[in-house]
């Protein structure tokens, strides 16, 4: 019985040659290849991916994955008896004539299946796009335009043109962020002083700095009024709101409690009879 | 603000609430006091002053709630289920060999209110905020965001802090070749489930082994449920996600 069903679709004809018995066998061949490369990147990542450098696990398991599915490709197409060289040169004609006759919105298009494909940032991120300037909230990749809410409330569309050939920030894709600031004391303040009160007082009251990494101070220069000393803490990615505003505040409020000075700019004028 | 002494602490527990409820806990006040025939006014304050007030309505004339320790995991707010436990002292065990130690670790105190056999959670808090803070394991892009808490080592399960730190046990496995030093432990809290006895809390064991994967030495941690007749915690989180832990050996 299974056999008379598998000779009937093997009659089946699609288009020429193509039958349904044909397609199964492909769809099948595709669908193994899709399975056995997901398979064999899961067990690369287990076992092998943490001896290697972090970049060139990565590569190597891109290079097994699209590897295997491009064999398999290679098989289902030569399952089908479909030749490619045809279909390669009546596409490169095709792609040549539409491109230059709308340039702009195909590019759009392209660029639209290049950022669902690459996925630079997703549906709710967090992004910011540094050469326009714009920060926001990713609301959407359409076909031809991506969506933004930014920080104020308004939406912006950007061209997906602009938005692939742009600098993405992701400011929610890590674990974690750091919040910075930079505070200047006066020369006769001792310095290590200053980072224990510093310290303290962020342990105390800013609850969402990591203590692992645990908060970082960089003397970053001798100034002219002032030691000044950049200050580095982590925090959860969804909670800048609770370190960066408020990392100053809590640094002159310990400042303040233990006095230590945040000298004015201020110049020694000699005199020269003196 | 200085602590009570530890004596004058509420147990944990079902309360029957007829007209007012005072319960004293460690750096928090809570009343809950009759406002009308089937209202009841819920006040907590902590050590830091903050004031959380709440309206019951209620379908009887009573109000039944318990008090019980739920896991560290909702202050300063909820991020992980992952906690990051940084022992005070670091543990050394040789080749093939096996310890087991009790470890404080940190609570947070769930309230519900009990209808017929359903526990709804009312409010939750921490009696020791100033340890309640957070930790990254691994690097900023890849790495797991985790509760983190430096713990010390308990006596046994009786030597919980009541509605601070409750006691762990954790049994830990050395099959590699060579001696291990163990300084922390990271594993899905979200597994494990706590246990109450007047003011005494324990959370379920965990076992780490320390073994071999093809060339890569990994610390593979797994929930120990415990086998004990103290009274179970309601659940505060959601629990769908169930996972191990492995960490890399330093």
């Amino acid at each position: 019985m299974p056999l008379e069903f598998l000779q009937g679709l093997s009659e089946m004809q699609i288009v020429g040659t193509l039958t349904v018995l044909s397609l199964l066998v492909g769809a099948i061949i595709m669908a193994s290849g899709l399975i056995i490369a997901k398979i064999v990147k899961i067990l690369f990542y287990k076992y092998y991916a943490p001896t290697l450098p972090k970049d060139t696990a990565q590569n190597l398991s891109k290079i097994i994955y699209f590897g295997i599915i491009i064999l398999s490709f290679l098989a289902f197409t030569s399952s089908q008896g479909i030749d490619l060289s045809g279909l390669l040169v009546a596409g490169g004609i095709f792609a040549v004539v539409i491109g230059f006759a709308t340039q702009s919105v195909v590019s759009n298009l392209i660029s639209g299946v290049f950022l669902m494909v690459e996925k630079p940032a997703k549906h709710g991120d967090t992004i910011q796009l540094p050469d326009m300037n714009i920060s926001g909230t990713l609301l959407d990749i359409g076909t031809f335009s991506s969506r933004l809410r930014k920080f104020d409330g308004t939406i912006i569309r950007i061209p997906n043109e602009k938005f692939f050939t742009s600098n993405i920030r992701s400011l929610t894709v890590s674990t974690v962020r750091r919040a910075e600031a930079m505070v200047g004391i006066s020369y006769k303040d001792d310095i290590e002083n200053a980072i224990s009160v510093i310290t303290k007082e962020i342990e105390l009251t800013m609850p969402f700095v990591l203590r692992v990494p645990e908060p970082e101070f960089r003397v970053e220069e001798l100034g002219d009024s002032s030691v000044n000393i950049q200050v580095l803490v982590w925090h959860p990615k969804d909670d800048w709101s609770q370190a960066q505003p408020i990392l100053l505040t809590t640094i002159k409020r310990a400042l303040d409690k233990s006095g230590i000075e945040i000298p004015f700019p201020q110049r020694v004028i000699w005199d020269a009879k003196d | 603000m200085s602590d009570p002494p530890e004596t004058s602490f509420s147990n944990y527990g079902v309360y029957d609430v007829n007209d007012l409820l005072e319960l004293s806990l460690p750096n928090t006040e809570i009343k809950i006091q009759r406002i009308a025939e089937n209202a009841f006014s819920y006040y907590r304050k902590n050590s830091e002053g903050k004031i959380i007030e709440k309206m019951i309505p209620s379908k009887s004339n009573d109000l039944k709630i318990e008090i019980a320790p739920i896991r560290p995991l909702n202050y300063p707010a909820r991020r992980t289920g992952y906690i990051f436990l940084k022992f005070d002292k670091e543990i050394y065990l040789s080749e093939n060999s096996a310890a087991s130690i009790f470890v404080h670790c940190p609570i947070e105190i769930g309230l519900f209110l009990i209808h017929d056999s359903n526990r709804e959670s009312l409010d939750w808090f921490t009696c020791n905020p100033l340890n309640s803070r957070f930790g990254l394991y691994g690097s900023p892009d890849t790495g797991t965001l985790c509760k983190y808490a430096e713990v010390s080592l308990a006596t046994d399960f009786n030597d919980s802090i009541p509605y601070v730190e409750g006691v762990l046990k954790i049994v830990i496995e050395n099959n590699l070749k060579t001696g291990q030093t163990v300084s922390k432990v990271i594993f899905p809290i979200t597994d494990n489930s706590l246990y109450y006895e007047d003011s005494k809390s324990i959370i379920d064991g965990i076992k780490v082994t320390l073994k071999k994967r093809a060339v890569v030495s990994i610390a593979d941690v797994k929930t120990d449920p415990l086998d004990t007749d103290w009274i179970k915690s309601p659940t505060w989180e959601d629990t769908t996600a169930s996972t191990g832990m492995e960490m890399g050996l330093e």
